[in-house]
């Protein structure tokens, strides 16, 4: 029989195919995002103009876009970007959602009246019109994007972790903690957080490609990163606008969006089997 | 003796578990007689849920019969079709579970559930088939069968969900009823009104029931016939009285011995039965209770125990055991 | 002598649904007027059907459900303030029915097992050796101490309930069920562990069980719950000779008996334990009394003294002398 470590959930994860296939692409992604200035054959905002249009040859394997840089490089600093922002957006809203979650499950009843009046007042905010209309008062940039992203899925969040404590609150253990004479904060930082952040972990992987998306959707109405900033977004527009002329473009920055997005999905999926306390070894009771 | 309703002959059986196989059943034979009540005793993960689920053919997708057949009014069910096999379910054979609140579907009333387990009665219509329900809701000593019939499962107590689950099982009039551990979740006071249900039940309508239980206070109460499971295997096989008051497998005695109910003295202490089960993936080559019997010798631990015949309708599973 | 645990009039009242279900706000008595007290080295049973209360009564003890009237008082002193209880917890253990479901399921039984120390700030020298050193006392071998909850079987869990329970050498264990669902002889080895150390530590007892046969074998004293009333209480061995509340005869004649040749030609109780929503006016019993009368009907029985530590709440106890 197996233990509940951090190592079974790893080697379950490999033993699912596709797991391990969102797992080996995500960890692609994050490797080209973090080691993009050692890997990217070139400087991803240099001009060339004399070199624009060129299609994937072995000087530019990604070929160059109409102001002659390299497409390669610009799309491996655009996953930088993406997962910058992806990451931070939904770590930090995965953070508060944890953190409000568990004061709003455990907390006094009152407070959860409130916390729950507010999650579902922002939730019932639709992200894109939200989105816009937060860029149009702010002004477009990675911080606007971060923020949108942080105040619409908090809530999501956050809720699910209030039902996670809430359900937990009863539990015999818990009763047990506290019949032993356990603290409050004793028993949410040693007893809920580990038994709630699992199910977060596996919605907050599966909502990374949703702000990857939403990011290259923002930049490719010009709404999100600002020009230079490389992003899958305003590569597949600038593809988009040359389509004619430079057909390889769209294709280029449209594959490693459509990679990820399966790579955090897959990854999400195999997480939820492999933390699924069914599939563990729990003994016939 | 007549021909049994129910007979189980050399029934073997595995479930695949991750990392081999485990041996849950082990040359298993039983016998119900027409309207009697076998009991079939012994603590948990000695087989005696697979055993009943085996007989009505509802074992789970990773078990897998090795040997055996298992006979209903004369016919292997195991050769029967599926649609036969479904037929034979709740028309020869029903069962009652432990926890009558999984018997039901919780979003339709108990009246339309009742209705519907008659399916396979035809030529009958809907009106008959829930003035039937009605009158075994009564029976079984619902107070108000009118109300019962259009309430949901959660809204009757477990009692009453037990009630009616037994009702649902005797609508088709089966030969053999299947309970298994039907009293355990119950209280008390609603264990000795379901136990004495089930007796005056079976008195009127005359069909075999096989309850399966860890307790042998039912069993007393209740059964003709006793078959006591040790580790896969019935290691002792007895009429009731006989069982109490001269058992002869050392496990029966070791069981009897450790129930607090039939110690009269105000000890403190109790006895226990050291060590534990065996490991059912690689079941010992002799006798499988030696480890823990006080009579084991170096044969029990070798050779497997034979099935000794000490009277009419007793058998043992012992080498120590004097025929 | 002071009584180690001396509760005194115990009410508990739940409000019913929620405050915007129709009828909701409603008071619900849960416990009403419980009166016990407990000596140390003592076992006391508490006995009753599943809605009878007992279960709310050991949480109140320890405070983990608000009272609305009476006083707890624990060696002599009065609890009231969450500074108290948190004293009580501290020489108090309560074990649960689900012994493995009580368990942190991502702690190690090791860690569980020294988590009180942690709890009241109680330095451990060596944690890997205490944990041994308890796990050694309730018969577990040290290597249990890297198993989670969910790899252990009953009978295991239910030790390092006992052992997580004996951590904080406690004056009182309160037992939920100790033996709900082990089979008879895992149950037996578990009682036999308990009863060695009550011997050795001098602990006291609560124990909370519907199982009649067990109280029996480990109870000093008995009380029977009903309802959330005290119905009777008494010392175990007089309680079994002669019943005198009919609920506790009526409980005693259910048990069924491990001997075909005596089995019950008729039963002792009929129906059953009626809604707490819908508690009977009079005495709660008379419902399913076999020998209510009609003042059973109209007004309730107060408790009554029958002898040294025996009473009993009925309106005619004496009746059933005879034939018991």
């Amino acid at each position: 029989m197996s233990s509940a470590g951090r190592k079974t959930v790893l080697g379950a994860l490999l033993r699912d195919p596709m797991g391990a296939f969102g797992l080996a692409l995500v960890v692609l992604f994050v490797a080209m995002a973090l080691f993009a200035p050692w890997i990217a054959p070139a400087d991803p905002i240099k001009l060339n103009v004399t070199q624009k249009f060129q299609p994937p040859s072995l000087d530019h394997l990604a070929g160059t876009d109409q102001l002659g840089r390299d497409l390669l490089s610009r799309i491996i600093f655009g996953a930088r970007t993406a997962l910058s922002i992806a990451v931070t957006s939904v770590g930090m809203a995965g953070l508060a959602g944890l953190i409000l979650g568990m004061i709003a499950g455990f907390g006094p009843r009152w407070l959860d009246a409130i916390l729950v009046l507010v999650f579902d007042s922002l939730s019932s905010l639709p992200m894109i019109m939200f989105a816009l209309a937060v860029i149009t008062v702010v002004g477009p940039g990675t911080g606007t994007l971060i923020l949108v992203v942080v105040l619409v899925s908090v809530p999501a969040y956050a809720r699910l972790i209030r039902a996670q404590t809430l359900a937990l609150a009863g539990a015999d253990f818990i009763v047990a903690e506290r019949a032993m004479g356990a603290s409050g904060t004793r028993i949410l930082l040693r007893h809920m957080l580990p038994n709630v952040v699992g199910p977060l972990v596996i919605l907050l992987s599966m909502d990374i490609p949703v702000v990857i998306m939403l990011e290259a959707g923002l930049s490719y109405l010009n709404l999100g990163v600002r020009p230079p900033t490389p992003s899958w977004g305003n590569i597949l527009y600038d593809g988009y606008t040359s389509l004619r002329s430079a057909p390889y473009m769209v294709l280029v920055a449209g594959l490693p969006l459509v990679l990820s997005t399966l790579g955090f999905t897959f990854l999400g999926e195999g997480l939820r089997d492999a933390l699924d306390p069914r599939l563990k070894g729990r003994g016939h009771r | 003796m007549t021909d049994p309703v129910l007979s189980v002959e050399n029934l073997s059986l595995r479930y695949r578990v991750p990392g081999g196989s485990l041996q849950v059943l082990r040359d298993v034979s039983l016998s119900v007689q027409p309207g009697e009540v076998l009991g079939i005793a012994g603590e948990s993960g000695c087989g005696k849920s697979t055993l009943a689920a085996a007989m009505i053919d509802l074992t789970g997708a990773n078990a897998e019969r090795t040997a055996g057949t298992i006979r209903l009014s004369g016919r292997d069910i195991l050769s029967l079709g599926q649609a036969d096999r479904r037929r034979m379910r709740g028309r020869d054979v029903a069962m009652v579970f432990q926890d009558p609140m999984t018997a039901f579907s919780p979003v339709l009333t108990m009246g339309s559930q009742l209705v519907d387990f008659q399916c396979n009665l035809d030529g009958v219509s809907r009106r008959e088939k829930s003035d039937r329900a009605r009158a075994m809701l009564a029976r079984v000593g619902l107070s108000d069968p009118d109300l019962a019939m259009t309430r949901f499962p959660h809204e009757l107590s477990g009692g009453m969900r037990q009630r009616a689950a037994i009702a649902a099982a005797l609508l088709m009039r089966p030969a053999v009823l299947i309970a298994d551990e039907p009293t355990t979740a119950l209280d008390v006071t609603m264990e000795a009104q379901i136990i004495h249900l089930l007796r005056e039940l079976q008195a009127d309508y005359g069909c075999a029931i096989v309850i399966v239980t860890h307790h042998l206070g039912v069993i007393a109460e209740l059964c003709d016939r006793v078959a006591v499971m040790y580790a896969g295997q019935v290691v002792e096989e007895a009429p009731v009285d006989a069982l109490y008051h001269d058992p002869r497998h050392p496990y029966t005695r070791a069981l009897l011995a450790c129930d607090p109910a039939r110690i009269e003295e105000h000890t403190g202490r109790l006895p226990a039965i050291g060590g534990r089960l065996p490991d059912l993936t690689a079941p010992p080559p002799g006798c499988a209770f030696a480890p823990r019997c006080p009579l084991a010798s170096d044969r029990c631990r070798t050779l497997p125990p034979p099935r000794v015949t000490i009277g009419p309708g007793r058998a043992a599973l012992c080498h120590e055991v004097a025929p | 002598m002071t009584p180690l645990l001396s509760i005194a009039g115990i009410c508990v009242d739940l409000q019913s649904g929620g405050w915007l279900s129709p009828g909701g706000g409603a008071r619900v008595n849960i416990l009403s007027d419980i009166s016990l007290d407990l000596a140390g080295g003592e076992t006391l049973g508490l006995v009753g059907e599943s809605g009878s209360g007992k279960t709310t009564l050991a949480r109140a003890v320890l405070g983990l459900q608000p009272t609305s009237a009476g006083t707890i008082r624990f060696k002599g002193a009065d609890l009231c303030g969450p500074a108290d209880f948190h004293a009580i917890r501290r020489s108090t253990a309560l074990m649960f029915q689900d012994a493995a479901a009580s368990l942190s399921p991502r702690m190690t039984v090791g860690q569980a097992v020294i988590e009180p120390f942690a709890i009241h700030h109680e330095s451990v020298a060596d944690r890997r050796a205490k944990a041994a050193e308890l796990l050694a006392e309730v018969g577990l071998p040290p290597e249990m101490a890297a198993r989670f909850p969910h790899e252990l079987s009953g009978g295991q869990a239910r030790r390092v309930g006992v052992a997580r329970a004996l951590a904080l050498k406690p004056a009182l264990v309160i037992a939920d069920e100790p033996t709900a669902g082990l089979d008879v002889s895992v149950q037996a080895e578990i009682l036999n562990l308990m009863a060695d150390l009550k011997d050795r530590h001098g602990l006291s007892y609560l124990i909370i069980t519907h199982n009649l046969a067990l109280v029996r074998h480990v109870a000093d004293r008995i009380a029977v719950l009903y309802l959330g009333r005290l119905v009777e209480t008494g010392p175990t061995r007089q309680i079994f000779a002669a019943p005198r509340h009919p609920y506790t005869r009526s409980l005693i004649a259910a048990e069924p008996k491990p001997d075909p040749r005596r089995r019950r030609r008729d039963l002792a109780i009929k129906g059953e334990i009626p809604s707490i929503l819908r508690r009977p006016q009079g005495c709660e019993f008379h419902t399913r009394c076999p020998v209510a009368k009609d003042i059973c009907r109209s007004a309730a029985p107060a408790l009554q003294a029958l002898g040294p530590g025996h009473s009993v709440r009925c309106h005619f106890p004496e009746t059933h002398d005879k034939g018991g």
